[in-house]
Order: structure tokens, then sequence, then C-alpha cells
């Protein structure tokens, strides 16, 4: 005969009796008596979260298609994003814990990597040895080159692909830790988020219908899966307390859906389209480095002008500003040769090596470039000396680009000396003689040249004599109504880029902008038998209507250009004469005098920025300077010049981690109240567990407890704060789950321990439920309904300022920061005053050794 | 001789059937079989403590509170001293506990010329039988009221020393055990200071809690007024449970759980006692254990089969604040004994062990 009071309800038959018993099946949460059973069993959760996760990164990863080209990429990304997947449902089947299954996947995505990159390279097959390491930098280090120097869609090489499928291995892993152990399945689409941005960025398209729907798709079996197998007693209680869920849920969304489909008419830059269509999301804002090729029909595409170039010049017509030459037609990506070896230092003196025959105007450009960034010097062609550089600078005796050996182009300002020949088209005419002194590169055809290009070439040229009149009669060609100015239709086209293929697509849709004309102007006179380039740069810009003066040559009026007046256009070598730049975009910059001629049907163009969307065949009237509000140039960002999925994906990376970084307080409150919570809640660890929740819970809403405060005490005193709301009515279930919480972690925590019997082993009493009011309202039962009916009535009742603290800034969490932050403080803090106070023993000793000396003696003395 | 060893007759004239409790009459307790006591169930133990309560409360209005302590006090098996000004009734309620259990009780008005002998007993050489027989003395019974304890010397009042810790009386050499259960409620009024012999600290240490009844509130003074005019409360009351199942009931309290974070909590309270600067004397070890004894009663009445640190908050100011001895600085800068206590429950974390779990114990697979 003994009290055996809630004993018997707390542990042994509540573990059995919690789905029957009526007071648990009527709490909220508690969905159906088979849950509890779900839960224990391991079973296919592991397996369905896996297939969830491969989904969606797999998914997300069909969206770069058209940052890489082709699908050939697809099916090593495949077989990494599916061992990884899988490797951890296997490990989570074997229940090894979770960081062990997180190694173990990351072991895993080593093995499959190597497997699928290094197997000559590797011990047998799989396992990375010393030449793997080797290769992976060389693989590396090619995929870091093809980053920086190629434009998207890039060349699925090893190395690009190598990297893609380790961003995407550990993205799994990534997306599994957040969703699994982490036990927040939500925040597991910020992984998904995270490879999405990158196409959002990279891409005209952006993420595209597919891949969006995929992610999307496996998002959403991530969070079925989670919600499946341990449901969430946030959802939970809604559908018992709050029928209203569906509806809340529609109107958030509709809320949402508005927000995004109103934001985009405010945020300036959304100009086109629906977000993220209308303009690419990018960080840096548009690169303002004029990459030749790469990202030439991004700044043009770029509704706001960056890298903003003012520069004076006393030339009688605006001059081009050339940075960079493209002579190699060959490959899929057209890039600048850089013929490093054959680069001479310094600008004093530049000498182009061709004596032309026509009289020339020494021309004087003072450029400042503000912040365009850009390792080639934008100069008027052709240069004879640049003064006023900061860095060493070298210049190509070949093309006369000037190039940055260790600096850019960043801020500098300088007084660009040039020499432009007087040309005339008799001259031009007159240039017939063989081709000579000039390298083999700008003659030699390039290979695989698509027929029509061909054809196309032949037919325009077709019964020209001179050079100059096939150069005329390709210029007028593609300045002819057939062809047509546009940003839109290569991308809208797929051909938004360079390289053959593009030039034959160009040719058929007749439409583009001018790196298209510009290419087809080159190839095709090179196809005619004269050496061609690529000059990449500015067409002349607008006055600013201010004047700098120069030593010298006086008041120079000055000019401004910015990304939207980045150009291309080609240069023909003319005997006798030099390079001759010709201008075959309609509606860009300006023809020369010589290239000009009375039948063009677009003869005027007009130097003013035009947008490009709408061909413009008829001459604009010249509106005022500066149409177009410029950005102040010191806000201009600065992007480094050379890459553009660089930016991008530190971009993606950086708003990844700055997002992580603010809702890091909540994710760690909330992951730690899933932890707490989410268990199966009938062991007795459970109870102190949820009770540890309860008081953080308090202290997050202003409730703290106090160290010297009972459980009891401290419950009493939450459910009188005020903070949980009335005992009666509709908060009666969080005093109720408050009691009940206290019950529990008591008997948990003071109570005879399950395993100890009792004193007198067969106690007739035992099963009686004492009728206290301790052993009202504990039921055993899984405690994440209980904490979430407290922590709801907690947050009804709490004025919005501390309802997002608690939530944001959940001062438990940031207490316990800073206690762990503090804590070697502390420790050096006791170490300090321990040895002070052993110190000052031993002065003490010390000092009553030498009283007690001092004393004999005198004694002795006396 | 001015020793009264009544029975509660002496205060009802019209006596019913009260059991005849003269001591004399008995037989020692060491004599007779010893019955082993079981624990109680709980409903049953439940069921007596409520009659006992309803009982007390039915006779002293508005004075819950130190009721149940006295019962907690009994049922810890500890002894009670009611210290507080004449006339709140603290007599009353000794006696008012005494009736309502079913079992001997004596009274010892305590004089300055009371003798041990009188308390413990005395070996009468009998004529007949030609040897010495022993004649218990007053403490022979399950409750002793001791009124006004302090007006004794401190030599009779050390005669109670060994019955109350040790619950038996050694008299010429022999040892005679005391009935179970057996409880010393005293009283003793702290204003008169003539004439009285406080209670010294080793005596003070034997008492498990001290109560001052204070004045009753105003409506349970009318409420006094009213019905405590024609008769005494006294007469209504008749026992409502036996010795028995009162010493089942103490079985029970024994098997109460006291988990190690209590016992800790405990020991730091005691410790926290003996370390503060305010104290000349802390509480000793021997509190320590009373402390835990009444807490587990406590929480046997509260109809729980183990200890919260609530049961050990409610009694620590009772069971420690009259063994502890102020310094005299405290003392003169108007601090109390309670309020020292009732700052160290303030202070002393109640489990520490809960603060250095770490929170990350994961509970999942």
């Amino acid at each position: 005969m003994t009290l055996t009071p809630q004993r018997s309800a707390g542990t042994h038959a509540g573990r059995a009796g919690a789905a029957g018993d009526p007071e648990a099946a009527g709490s909220p949460g508690l969905e159906s008596p088979g849950t509890p059973k779900a839960r224990r069993a391991v079973g296919a959760q592991p397996w369905l979260m896996a297939l969830a996760v491969a989904t969606a990164v797999a998914g997300a990863a069909l969206s770069l298609n058209g940052v890489l080209r082709g699908w050939a990429w697809y099916s090593p990304v495949l077989s990494t994003v599916l061992t990884v997947a899988f490797t951890m449902a296997g490990l989570r089947a074997l229940r090894w814990r979770s960081v062990f299954v997180t190694a173990g996947a990351l072991a895993a995505l080593v093995l499959i990597l190597t497997f699928t990159f290094f197997r000559p390279h590797s011990i047998i097959g799989f396992i990375p040895s010393g030449a793997t390491m080797t290769q992976l930098g060389r693989y590396l280090r090619r995929a870091s080159e093809t980053v920086l120097a190629e434009s998207s869609p890039v060349a699925p090489n090893a190395g690009i692909v190598l990297l893609v499928c380790a961003a995407l291995g550990l993205t799994v892993i990534v997306v599994d830790a957040l969703a699994y152990p982490l036990a927040l399945p939500a925040t597991s689409g910020l992984g998904i988020l995270a490879l999405l941005i990158v196409p959002a960025m990279i891409k005209p398209q952006s993420v595209g219908a597919l891949g969006f729907s995929a992610a999307a798709a496996g998002y959403l079996m991530i969070l079925g899966c989670s919600h499946w197998f341990s449901p969430d007693a946030r959802t939970g209680a809604a559908s018992v307390r709050n029928p209203g869920q569906f509806r809340r849920g529609s109107l958030t969304g509709a809320v949402a859906l508005t927000a995004t489909l109103l934001l985009q008419l405010v945020i300036p830059g959304f100009d086109q389209g629906a977000f993220p269509q209308g303009s690419r999301l990018n960080p840096f804002g548009p690169a303002s480095g004029l990459n030749p090729m790469i990202s030439l029909g991004n700044s043009l595409r770029s509704p706001g002008g960056d890298g903003r170039i003012t520069f004076a010049t006393n030339a009688p017509s605006t001059p081009y500003l050339r940075s960079v030459t493209v002579d190699s037609f060959n490959g899929d990506n057209w890039a600048p040769d850089d013929r490093d070896g054959t680069r001479r230092l310094g600008t004093g003196r530049i000498e182009s090596g061709v004596e032309s025959a026509a009289t020339e105007v020494r021309v004087v450009t003072a450029v400042d470039t503000g912040q365009f960034i850009s390792p080639y010097l934008p100069v008027p062609f052709a240069p004879e000396a640049v003064n006023g550089l900061t860095g060493r600078w070298s210049w190509d005796p070949a093309t006369l680009s000037i190039k940055g050996v260790d600096t850019d182009s960043r801020n500098q300002r300088y007084v660009a000396l040039s020499v432009a020949p007087q040309l005339t088209p008799d001259l031009l005419t007159q240039a017939t003689g063989p081709v000579q002194g000039v390298p083999e590169q700008f003659i030699r055809p390039p290979d695989n040249v698509p027929e029509i290009v061909r054809t196309t070439a032949e037919a325009v040229t077709a019964g020209s004599a001179t050079p100059y009149a096939r150069a005329m009669a390709i210029q007028r060609y593609l300045r002819s109504v057939n062809f047509t100015y546009s940003l839109q239709s290569p991308v809208q086209g797929g051909y938004d880029g360079n390289g053959l293929s593009v030039l034959a697509d160009f040719l058929n849709q007749k439409s583009g902008y001018c790196i298209h004309f510009a290419s087809a102007m080159a190839v095709m006179a090179r196809l005619e038998g004269i050496p061609s380039r690529i000059a990449v740069g500015y067409a002349p810009g607008r006055p600013t209507g201010a004047t700098v003066s120069i030593g010298g040559h006086g008041a120079l009026p000055e000019f401004e250009v910015d990304a939207r007046d980045a150009h291309a256009w080609p240069e023909l070598y003319f005997q006798g004469l030099g390079w001759v730049p010709f201008e075959p975009t309609p509606s860009r910059g300006v023809v020369p005098s010589y290239a000009e001629e009375a039948a063009a049907p677009s003869g005027a163009s007009t130097n003013e920025n035009n947008d490009g969307l709408i061909p413009s065949n008829s001459p604009l009237p010249t509106p005022p300077p500066s149409v177009a509000p410029l950005p102040p140039s010191g806000a201009a960002p600065r992007p480094d010049a050379a890459s553009v999925l660089l930016p991008v994906l530190y971009g993606a990376g950086a708003v990844l981690v700055l997002g992580l970084l603010l809702a890091s307080p909540h994710l760690a409150r909330t992951a730690l109240r899933h932890r707490r919570v989410g268990g199966s809640g009938v062991d007795s660890a459970a109870a102190s567990q949820a009770w540890m929740e309860l008081r953080d819970l308090a202290t997050d809403y202003r409730v703290p407890p106090r160290t010297s405060e009972t459980p009891r005490h401290f419950s009493a005193r939450l459910r009188h704060a005020g903070a949980l709301g009335e005992p009666q009515g509709p908060d009666a279930e969080a005093h109720r789950a408050v009691r009940s919480l206290t019950a529990d972690f008591e008997r948990r925590q003071y109570g005879r321990p399950p395993s100890v019997p009792g004193v007198d082993g067969a106690r007739p009493g035992a099963g009686t439920p004492a009728g206290s009011a301790a052993g009202a309202g504990s039921t055993g039962a899984s405690a994440a309904p209980l904490i979430s009916a407290v922590r709801s009535s907690l947050r009804d009742h709490a004025r919005p300022l501390v309802r997002f603290r608690a939530e944001w800034l959940p001062p438990s969490t940031l207490a316990a920061g800073r206690r762990a932050a503090t804590a070697p403080f502390r420790a050096a803090r006791r170490a300090a005053q321990r040895t002070r106070r052993g110190l000052a023993g031993a002065r003490s000793r010390v000092r009553g050794a030498l009283r007690r000396v001092r004393r004999e003696r005198w004694l002795r003395r006396s | 001789m001015e020793y009264h060893r009544i029975s509660l007759d002496e205060a009802l004239p019209e006596e019913q059937d009260l059991r005849e409790d003269s001591a004399v009459d008995r037989i020692p307790a060491a004599l007779r079989p010893a019955q082993p006591t079981a624990a109680m169930d709980a409903e049953a133990f439940r069921a007596a403590s409520e009659r006992i309560l309803t009982a007390i409360n039915t006779v002293i209005d508005g004075k819950a509170e130190a009721a149940r302590l006295a019962l907690t006090v009994l049922l810890a098996q500890g002894h009670l001293l009611l210290e507080d000004v004449p006339g709140v009734g603290k007599t009353l309620l000794a006696k008012t506990l005494a009736r309502t259990i079913d079992c001997s009780v004596s009274r010892i008005q305590f004089t300055p010329d009371l003798l041990p002998s009188d308390v413990t007993g005395v070996s009468i050489y009998n004529q007949a039988s030609r040897s010495f027989e022993f004649r218990p003395g007053a403490v022979f019974a399950n409750i002793v009221i001791g009124d006004e304890i302090n007006r004794a010397s401190a030599k009779t009042q050390s005669a109670l020393l060994e019955c109350m810790e040790e619950h038996q009386v050694t008299v010429d050499g022999h040892s005679y055990k005391l009935d179970e259960p057996f409880m010393v409620v005293a009283t003793q009024n702290p204003i008169e200071m003539e004439g009285t012999y406080p209670l010294p600290e080793a005596q003070r240490d034997r008492f498990m809690a001290r109560i001052s009844m204070g004045y009753p509130d105003k409506e349970a003074e009318m409420e006094m007024l009213e019905t405590h005019q024609a008769t005494s409360p006294l007469a209504k009351v008749t026992a409502v449970v036996t010795a028995g199942e009162v010493a089942s009931m103490i079985a029970t309290v024994r098997e109460v759980y006291v988990s190690q974070s209590i016992k800790e909590y405990t020991v730091s309270l005691g410790r926290a006692t003996r370390e503060s600067g305010m104290l000349r004397l802390g509480a000793s070890p021997r509190s320590m254990l009373q402390l835990l004894r009444a807490a587990k009663a406590t929480a046997a009445l509260e109809g729980r089969d183990f200890l919260l640190p609530d049961d050990v908050v409610s009694v620590a100011e009772s069971v420690l604040a009259h063994r502890i001895i102020l310094d005299r600085k405290a003392a003169s800068t108007g601090e109390t004994a309670q309020g020292v206590i009732r700052a160290i429950l303030a202070k002393i974390p109640v489990s520490p062990d809960l603060a250095a779990t770490p929170a990350a114990t994961s509970t999942r697979r």
C-alpha cells in the first residue's frame, strides 16, 4: 500500500495508451493512432526523402541548360545527384547517426566524382590518388578559364562539368541536412533557390519553365515527405483548431502573387516582361566591363547605362573607341587572342607598321574611364601613343590593342594620340594590290564555314571587281531593309552569342545586333579574300555639353559613352591603306564617309542612344544631349571585367549566406525546437527536452525563468503573467498544456525512475490514478502539440515587437550564443582569480616566515 | 507537584466516550509486541488526511495553513513548536489535532518547579511485590502537549530530549519504548520573558518545525465570536482516524521518493545557511534530514509519491527558521531568521543539473 499517483498514467500506461486516451486524441496534433507507429519505423522514409531531394536538385539542374550548352553534361550530373542522395538514404536506413550520414555522403560524392572524371587517374577506377589531384588541378584551371573567358552557354568541358557536379552534390547534402536532421524542410528550399539563381542571372530566358517546375515539384515532395513522416505540430494543430487553413493558404498565395506582379512596376529595371524575365537579377549590375563578344548583348540590353566613359577629342567627327579585336573565327566561342608573347611594353610609342598612302590627321583624345573595368584600354584607332596611364600596359603590334599587364582600365585618365587616315572611296578603290605584311591569322578563312555564309557571300559580291567594291557590297547587303536590328530576336531564336553556327542562324533570321552584323561582314570579307577582324569597343557617344581643356589644344567638347553604346564593327585590310573600319550594323554608329553611298537604304544613322528594340530606318531628329538618365559614375558597381559567371556565382553564394546569416537565430531556434519536441515524445528524456523548450519559449516572450525558481512556481508565474491570456476561453488549451508539460517534467525530473521498482514490488495501489492537481492533464503524449499550443497563445498575446523579436532574434538563442562566446573569457577570469589567490597566499606565507625569522632573531638578541 | 497529566476530559466535563488513555494503566510500549505498519493506499491516505484537516478547520477558523503544517509534522514523525502570543489558539490547535486522532494524549503544563521525573516517569518501591516498579510519566502517550514549555527549568526541558529524539525513555538504566506515533506539541510564549527559560539550541533543533499562529483575519475572528460563544468547539470533535491509520500514513510518507537533484538542492540550501554572512549558526545536518522528511510529508499530503522542490521550499521557512541564529550585525539591522531563509531560497538554483544539461541532447535517431 503506497501512494502511486500519476506514475502509472505517465510512463507505462501512457506509452501504449497515448493514442487511445480520449484526452490525447482530443488534443490537437495527434492525427491518428497510427502516427506514432509510422514514426518509429524507418521504413520507406529515407528512400522517399532521397527521391524528393534528388528530384528537386536534378530538376533545378535542368535549368542550367543554356548556361551549359547541350545536354551532354546532364548524365554525369544525374548520376552524381542520385548516388549522393541514395547513399544518404541507405546510411539512414542502417540507422547511422546524422553526422556520419553526412560524412558518408561526402565520401560518396568524392568517389562518384573520381569515378566519373578521373577513372584513368585513380586507383581501381574510383579511389583518388596523387594523379587525381594533378588532374583535378588541370580541370579546375580549365573551369576557371571557361568561367572567365567564355560567354554563356559555355561548352560543357570536363572542368566545368566537374565543378557543376561537385556543386550539385554538395547541394544535395545541404538540402538533405536541412530537411532531415535539422528538421527545417521549408528552409531547404534555399539550397534549391541558390541553384536557380545561377540560370536566373546568366540566362536571358531566366530559369525556364521546365527547370522551375521540376525544382518546385521536388521541393513540394520534400515538404510532403517531412510532413508525412514527422507531422509538424503547427500544421497539425491548424487542421483541428483553425479550419481556415486552406483559406489562409490561398490568401497568402494571392498576396504573394500580387506583390510579385506589383513589385516589378515599382523597382526600376523591370521594364520588360514579368519577373524574373524582364531584367535579370544581378547584384553587381550589368557587366560594365566591355568583355568582347561575351557580354556585348547583355551590355546593350542593360536598361541603365553603366561603365560610363567620358572623353574629349579634337577629331573632326566623334571617333569610335576601340579596345580589342577578335580575329580567329574558328570554334564555337570567339575570343580575342591576346598574343601575350608578341606584346610590347610601354605605350609611349605605338607603331602600326603600316605606311598609309592617305593623308593622315593626328587626333588627340583625353579619356576618363571612370568605373569602366576591362583589361583593354579604349582608344581611338590607330593609336600612336598613350600618356598619363597608371600601371604597366602593353600593346600588340598586330592589332594595336592596349592591354594592362598588372592593372585594368578602372579610373584611368589618359591622353591618346591617334592617327586617322583621310580615306576616300577613290583611294580605296585603287587599293587593289595583293595583300602583303599582314599576319596569317587575319587572312585565313575559318574552317567549317556554314554553307549559307559561303553562298551568301558569293551571291552578294558577285560582279564586284575590287576588294572595296566587295566590301561595300557586303555592307550594303547587311544594311539593307532585309535585316533588322534587334537585341531580343537572337535571344528568342537561341543564337545569342557568337560563332559560326550563330552566324548561320543570323543570316537565316536576318535579325540581330552589332556583333552579328560585324562578324557576318568580317567572315564574308575573309571568304572573299579581304583580311578582316572584328573590333570591339564603343560607338560614338553623346556630347555632355561640357568642355575639357587639354594642354596645347584648348577646350575640347566632351562626350560620353556607356554600356548601351557598346559596339562591334569589322575592320578590313586594304593594301597600302591599312586597316579600315566599316559599319554594317543598321541604326548604330556612324557610317564612315568613305563607306557611304547614296543608295544605302539606311544611310543616315544616329549616334544617339537608341535602345535598339525597334529597328529604326528613318533618321531620328537629334534630341538634346543626355536624354537617358545617367547614373552617377561613382555609384557604378565594379565587377571583374572578364567574368560573367563568376560574379553571378559569388552573388548567389552571397545572397544565400546573407539570408542564412540574417535568419540564423531564427533557424537555430526552430531547429532546436524541432529537435526537442520533434522526437517520439514518450520517453522520459523528451519531457525534459519539452520543458527546456517551454523555458526558452517563455524567455523569448519575456517571462524568463529564474534559476532559484521551482518548475511549478515558474509554470504558475507563466500562466498568471498574462502572456498566455486568460485561463478560460480560447487559451485554456495553452494553460492546460503548460500544466501538463510541468507535470510531465516534474515526474521525469523528480519522480522515481521507471527502471527502479518500488520499495515493495507488487503494489496493490499501482495504477490507481490520484485525483490530485498534479496529475491532471498529463497524458504522456507527444510534447509537440502542447508546445505549439503554448507558442501560439504566447504569440497571440505578445505585442508585435516582442513577437518579432521572439521569432527572429529569440533572446534564448542569443543568450546561449552569448554564453558560448564568453565562455573562454569566463574561464580565463576564473583562472586569473585562482592565480591571484594563490599568489596572495604564497606572499602571505613568505611574509609570515620572514616575520617569524625576524622575531626569533630579536628574541635571541634580547 | 504541579504535574497535570490530563486526558482532555478536563476540558470537557460531559466527556462522552473518549478512551481511557491514562498512562498509568498502560503497559510500557516496549513490552507490547510491535505490529508492523504497512504503507497506505493513495486514496485512503488522501481521505484520512482530508478528514483530519476538516476536523481541525471546523474548530479553528482561518488557520488552515497552520493545521496543515501541524499534520505534516505529525506524518513526518517530527515535533512541533507553536510559538506565539497568548490567546491565538496554540493550545487549541494542539488539542484539536490530538483529539482528531484516536490515540492517547497527555498534557504537561510546564511550570518552574516541574521535575524531570514528572515527565519521564519514576520507579517506585512496591511494598507488596517488594520490588521497584516503573510508573510511566506524562510522556508515555501518542501525542504529548507541552504547554508553555519555556516556563520549566532547563533540567526538566532536557528530560524531553531523549524522548523526542529517540522515542524512548531511560529510567534507572531501563529503556522503555514510546508508543508510535509519538509527537510532542509544545507551545511557548515569546513575549513574556520573566521567569522563563528560553529553549536551548539543542532542544530547539529537536523540534521539526516552529509555527507562528498569527492573528486570525477579520472574518475568521467574527466567525469565531459567533460560534464559540456558548460551547467549546472541541466538544464537537471526535476522533476521525485511528492511531494505526496514522502509523500507516507515516509509513506511506516514508516511501515518498526523493530524487538525487532534490537531495542536492536540500544540501545546497543547508550549506548556504552555514556560509551565509548573516548567520552565526547555520542549519544542522539533522535539520536537513528533518527538512526532507517534512517535505516528504507535504508531498504525500498533495497526493504525490515523489518530492518536488516546491515541497522543500514550502516547509523550509518553518523547519529552518528556529534553528539558525542571526549574526549580531544582521539582528541589529532588523533582519529576521525567516527573511534570511527567504533570501537564501531566492538565491539557490533549484536544478543546477538542468542548466548544465546540454541542450543538444537529441532524442532522434
